[in-house]
């Protein structure tokens, strides 16, 4: 069998040869039959014709009886080496001649002759031929013969075999030759695919030599190939497409992020100068409201004697406004101070911190029965000296005004929620109007009046600031003369904090 | 010379009326015989190294100076530098009495020498409370070499 991984080329030939091959021997065969049925029937009309000249020779003889004369025709046929024995025999069926060819076995002769005709027995055929003279029947001849087939077939397969090797190698020749026209474009498809898949280059083609179905191959195998490389030049045309966005994206992002880092350092220089202004103008208030009090002092002093009550209680006035005016000074300093001061995170023990400001408040005005209740908090991550800013205004504010109830209670506490602390502090206090919650935080934002409870309104902004500053929210909620309930919330995570 | 005449204070204030209240603020209190007023650092070098208007001041100099820093031409840190640098000068006591908090100027003045460092407080008392306790304690509680 051809092995499967031989090539086309190979396999092509093989294939020729053996249809050569085969067609040459069912060729050759039939001839050999054709020939020695052929050759048998000549010699079987030769040897026909012989016994017809023996018969017509020997007739005098028979007629004369003189079988010495009819042994003498019959001894004539050693000329013909294939004829092993002869007889005649006479009209009666008598042997009236016989002839055995020499060095030949013993031959035993048909009692009686037999009808015209003959018999194969193996390679021997009998034969046997009237002698008829006009109308009369004189005998009959015999012949035995030696039918040298084997001779035949063997000198006729040299013939075939040395044709049939001629011819192979012809049709060798002329396969290779023939073969070529069909295998080679075959073969130089099978060499663009190999290309193709090696390289991974779909441009390639096959080239098109014959408008036969192997012709239709190489147009559809081209075909093919344009259409992949159609689809990968597609394919190379989004991805290119997609990168181009995918950088242009990131450009974007990279200007995004240079305009936001800009805006930034406006905005950061923008707060700056307004705290350096806010800074210098309460600095430079300073001196001014020093002067208006301290002179006001002055003119009460020395002029003690001239002035009446009313104008005492005036210079009085004088000096209460500058002095708050001073305050409100003094916390605004404090306030811009804030926004300059870089944060120095740690671990804060909340509940520990705002009782101690609260004992801290609550030692300044020991007159006062506050029922207090701490409860537990979590701890937090933040600057230390701004949360008890941060607790000293939360529960100076809760004691500032709870201070009228009959029983003012203050509650602190605080619970770890999902992504961050929540830290409390309720009064049973003044409360507020729900209304204004949005005023709450904002610097010098006041719900009360002066004389009902003194203040800045500074404290809820600079709370408000710390805990945005470290990441966190502020919130409120009350209701008046009910009380207020101040949150403030810290992410878990800790955080840098920003302006 | 009578020691009575002796130049107690030497204020130096470039604000007259915070200089007018400081002054008063010592005065009640009877601390200082003399205090001498000044509105700048240049005038108080010249006070203090007998220069120009002051060449021919009375000796000694003073005990105690009481110094602003954000003063015009000559600030408080160039007259502290000048006086705790000189041989003659540097074992008077400076006293910084300023508006300003800010942490350099803290410690730019006590690199420089200075012996105290108070943040004029808003109110008229305070301040007054502040310059005696001041006066008080460098004049007549500090003991200061002969």
């Amino acid at each position: 069998m051809i092995p499967l991984h031989a090539s086309i080329h190979r396999k092509m030939l093989v294939v020729m040869l053996a249809t050569a091959a085969f067609a040459l021997l069912l060729t050759a065969a039939a001839m050999l039959y054709y020939d020695l049925r052929s050759f048998r029937q000549l010699w079987v009309t030769d040897l026909t014709a012989q016994a017809d000249i023996i018969g017509f020779a020997a007739t005098p003889a028979i007629e004369f009886e003189d079988r010495q004369a009819a042994a003498d025709y019959l001894e004539s046929l050693k000329g013909k080496p294939s004829i092993i024995a002869a007889a005649i025999y006479s009209a009666n069926g008598s042997r009236f001649a016989a002839y055995t060819a020499t060095g030949g076995k013993a031959v035993e002769f048909p009692a009686l002759p037999a009808l015209d005709g003959y018999s194969v027995k193996g390679n021997e055929l009998d034969l046997f031929k009237r002698i008829v003279s006009g109308q009369e029947i004189l005998g009959t001849v015999y012949i035995k013969a030696q039918f040298d087939m084997f001779g035949r077939l063997l000198k006729y397969l040299g013939i075939v075999g040395a044709v049939m090797a001629l011819s192979l190698l012809a049709s060798l020749l002329i396969a290779r030759r023939m073969q070529q026209k069909v295998t080679q474009p075959i073969l130089e498809i099978a060499g663009v695919a190999r290309t193709v898949m090696d390289k991974r280059d779909f441009s390639s083609r096959a080239s098109k030599t014959t408008e036969d179905e192997i012709g239709v191959l190489v147009d559809a195998f081209n075909g093919m190939l344009a259409e992949i490389e159609h689809v990968i030049d597609e394919r190379k045309r989004t991805q290119s497409a997609l990168e181009d966005s995918e950088s242009r994206l990131l450009e974007l992002n990279a200007e995004l992020e240079q305009r936001v880092e800009a805006r930034t350092a406006q905005l950061a220089a923008a707060n700056k100068d307004l705290e350096g202004f806010s800074y210098s103008v309460s600095h430079d208030l300073r001196a001014p409201i020093r002067a208006i009090g301290g002179f006001a002092v002055l003119l009460g002093e020395d002029h003690q004697t001239e002035l009446g009550e009313e104008a005492k209680r005036k210079i009085s006035i004088i000096r209460s406004e500058a002095a708050r005016m001073g305050q409100l000074i003094d916390d605004l300093l404090a306030f811009s101070r804030l926004g300059r001061k870089a944060l120095e995170p740690s671990d804060l023990d909340m509940a520990e911190m705002a009782n101690n400001v609260y004992v801290r408040l609550d030692h300044a005005d020991p007159s006062r029965t506050v029922d207090f209740r701490p409860g537990s908090m979590p701890h937090a991550w933040g600057d230390r000296a701004l949360f008890e800013q941060v607790w000293m205004n939360l529960l100076s504010n809760a004691i500032k005004f709870s201070a009228k109830k009959k029983q003012p209670v203050i509650e602190i506490g605080g619970i770890s929620a999902e992504n961050e602390h929540v830290y409390f502090v309720r009064d049973n206090g003044a409360g507020f109007d729900s209304r204004y919650q949005a005023k709450l935080f904002g610097v010098f934002q006041r719900l009360h009046r002066e004389e009902e409870f003194p203040g800045t309104g500074v404290g809820l902004a600079l709370v408000h600031r710390i805990v945005t500053r470290h990441g966190g929210r502020v919130w409120a909620d009350g209701k008046p003369d009910e009380g207020a309930t101040f949150h403030f919330s810290l992410p878990k995570e800790a955080s840098d904090g920003g302006v | 010379m009578e020691e009575f005449d002796q130049v107690e204070i030497l204020l130096v204030e470039d604000n007259p009326l915070d200089a007018e209240l400081t002054m008063r603020g010592l005065q009640n209190q009877k601390l200082a015989n003399k205090i001498t007023w000044v509105k700048d650092g240049e005038e108080a070098l010249d006070y203090v190294f007998r220069r120009g208007a002051y060449a021919d001041r009375a000796e000694p100099g003073p005990r105690l100076i009481l110094l602003d820093l954000k003063m015009p031409r000559v600030g408080g840190i160039e007259v502290t530098r000048a006086i705790k640098g000189d041989e003659r000068t540097k074992r008077i006591p400076i006293v910084i009495m300023t508006s300003s908090k800010e942490e350099s100027d803290i410690i730019d003045s006590y690199n420089l020498g200075a012996n105290s460092y108070i943040v004029k407080p808003l109110d008229f008392e305070s301040l007054a409370e502040v310059a005696r306790q001041a006066g008080f304690y460098w004049l007549a509680i500090n003991r200061a070499p002969n």
